[in-house]
């Protein structure tokens, strides 16, 4: 185990989170936000009260936008800042001095986080959707979740990119597993079940429970999907780490 | 005050069937300057990044400030400045940030950022996005952190190629104020006027090997074979002496009647030498 110097991990998090607000990466959450409200707004003309449940349309626009966050800023933000490190020489400059790679993995990883989780709870407001206050520790424990694995799928995949636009390229199909499958779980049936295994679908499957009043609840399934896809993805990026260090040549 | 510093002993490194560093041997003193010399693709590089740890031998031993190179962690960079072409900076921060940010790192305090600021002479631009700075500025930049913790030892990998005259006159400047202080210097260049400038010891690299060794004074008087002067007389006149009993008594003579302006010997340079010995130029 390597040693942890927090006061470097801090520095690595003060700098990444400025670098979290460029225009590159701030995109991300911003349009999280705008596809949430444009659900919203969409689904409260299309579906209206059509399913009787009131606020069903904004549980769902909730449950899209949190799809949408967690791959948008989860994935792909903690991808596009490792790639600039590497495409901008600076990652080489920090491994020189005295950081070492855990330091580097957490203080990248820990802004990101924490804005993806944050925003995460703020969607719930923007959707319009009220959630009951009794769902919210399960909530904010699917939420943390999901956060965490799509921070280490982004590191993950961060370190097969040399530059930014690879990393573009390279994360497109895989924003599209974790996005477009639940999704569109509810309109394709083929999806509904896969969507089951994957932790973004789980995520949407716990929202639309909760809009469609079917109260909430966590099956040993939905943990069990989490738990392995956050220890596949740890042991991924630990065996791609071990073989190329951050940088693939 | 005899503090070894780097001691590189018997060095190989093949990069799949190329041989491209030959037992290298060599050692660097506190104090000091060592220069590699040696045209592009001679291995200046990759003798850098075995002896910083990031890259590794396939025999020979490296050893820096009393550890294995090989198998050193991460801390002994608390002790080593690097600057190189990989040294990028945080474009989007300004220089201070930049600067503080490292400092963070390393547990410097402040006030010696403001320091180091002004060793480089970039104190008036502090405030500026390190991505706007000049070509000149950002190597100064790369310089002043590579000191902001004064390492023991600083490796530097070309550090003027590519620079305008004045600012590698500048940082040869800080380099020798550096190395007054004590810091060892490890110093890669293609260009012969800085490595016979800034060296107490050059080694001519060729091809992975180094074919010369010494202070830049003994290798040019080794390879002054034929001795020659060169002389200016009132009136203009110029004259290539070669060192005979008739040019002594010639140069006597000019000299008595006052006639010589001026007077140089022609020992050759680090370039001659190295075109000598390999029997191709530098650049
Ligand atoms: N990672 C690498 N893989 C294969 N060959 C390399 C690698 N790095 C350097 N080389 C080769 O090693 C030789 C020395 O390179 P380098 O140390 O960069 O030279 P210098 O710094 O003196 O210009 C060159 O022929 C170069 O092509
Ligand atoms: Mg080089």
């Amino acid at each position: 185990m390597k040693t942890i110097h927090w006061n470097k991990v801090f520095a690595i998090t003060a700098t990444k989170t400025s670098a979290f607000f460029g225009k590159n990466c701030i995109i991300m959450p911003i349009f999280a936000v705008g596809f949430t409200l444009l659900m919203r707004f969409l689904y409260a003309y299309v579906i209206g009260d059509e399913v009787g449940v009131p606020g069903f349309s904004n549980g769902y626009a909730l449950g899209m936008g949190l799809v949408m966050n967690i791959c948008m800023t989860g994935i792909y933000c903690p991808a596009l800042l490792l790639a600039e490190e590497k495409e901008k020489n600076t990652l080489r400059a920090l491994m020189t001095s005295s950081v070492n790679s855990l330091e580097f993995f957490l203080g990248s990883v820990i802004p990101v986080f924490l804005a993806a989780v944050i925003l995460n709870f703020l969607l719930i407001p923007i959707s319009g959707y009220s959630m009951p206050a009794s769902v919210l520790p399960i909530f904010a424990l699917v939420n943390i979740l999901c956060a965490l694995i799509s921070c280490v799928i982004g590191m993950l995949l961060g370190i097969f990119a040399k530059n930014q636009v690879t990393a573009g390229t390279l994360l497109s199909p895989v924003m599209m597993i974790f996005m477009l499958i639940p999704m569109f779980s509810m309109m394709i049936e083929v999806l509904e079940k896969i969507s089951e295994f994957v932790f973004t679908g789980v995520m949407m499957d716990l929202v639309i429970g909760l809009a469609m009043g079917q109260g909430v609840s966590l099956s040993g399934l939905q943990l069990a999907v989490m738990a392995a896809e956050l220890i596949l993805a740890v042991i991924l990026f630990m065996a791609v780490y071990k073989k190329n260090g951050f940088e693939k040549d | 005050m005899n503090k070894e510093m780097i001691r590189l002993s018997h060095i190989s490194k093949k990069f799949g069937d190329d041989l491209v560093l030959k037992d290298i041997n060599v050692c660097l003193q506190r104090g000091e300057i060592l220069s590699f010399l040696g045209p592009s693709g001679a291995g200046k590089t990759t003798t850098i990044k075995i002896i910083t740890g990031q890259l590794r031998q396939t025999s020979g031993e490296a050893w820096i400030l009393g550890q294995d190179a090989g198998s050193m962690n991460e801390m002994i960079y608390e002790r080593l400045g690097l600057v190189t072409d990989n040294s990028g900076i945080y474009e989007y921060l300004t220089v201070y940030q930049n600067l503080k940010y490292f400092a963070r790192i390393l547990k410097v305090p402040e006030a010696r950022i403001r320091e180091v600021l002004e060793q480089v002479g970039l104190a008036e631009h502090q405030k500026k996005s390190a991505g706007k700075l000049s070509r000149g500025q950002k190597q100064r930049l790369v310089l002043a952190r590579a000191v902001l913790h004064k390492p023991e030892v600083l490796f530097l990998d070309e550090p003027t190629s590519g620079l305008d005259p004045s600012t590698a006159l500048e940082i040869h400047k800080m380099l020798h104020q550096l190395k007054e202080e004590g810091m060892a210097i490890f110093l890669t260049t293609h260009n012969m006027e800085e490595a016979a400038k800034m060296s107490d010891h050059v080694a001519l690299l060729n091809e992975g090997v180094i074919v010369e060794y010494g202070t830049p004074e003994e290798l040019c008087l080794k390879y002054n074979k034929t001795k020659r002067f060169r002389v200016r007389l009132a009136g203009g006149r110029e004259e290539l002496l070669t060192q005979s009993l008739e040019t002594a008594k010639q140069i006597a003579e000019w000299m008595a009647r006052d006639q010589i302006e001026t007077l140089h010997s022609c020992e050759p340079t680090l370039e001659r030498v190295f075109l000598e010995v390999t029997g191709r130029e530098l650049a």
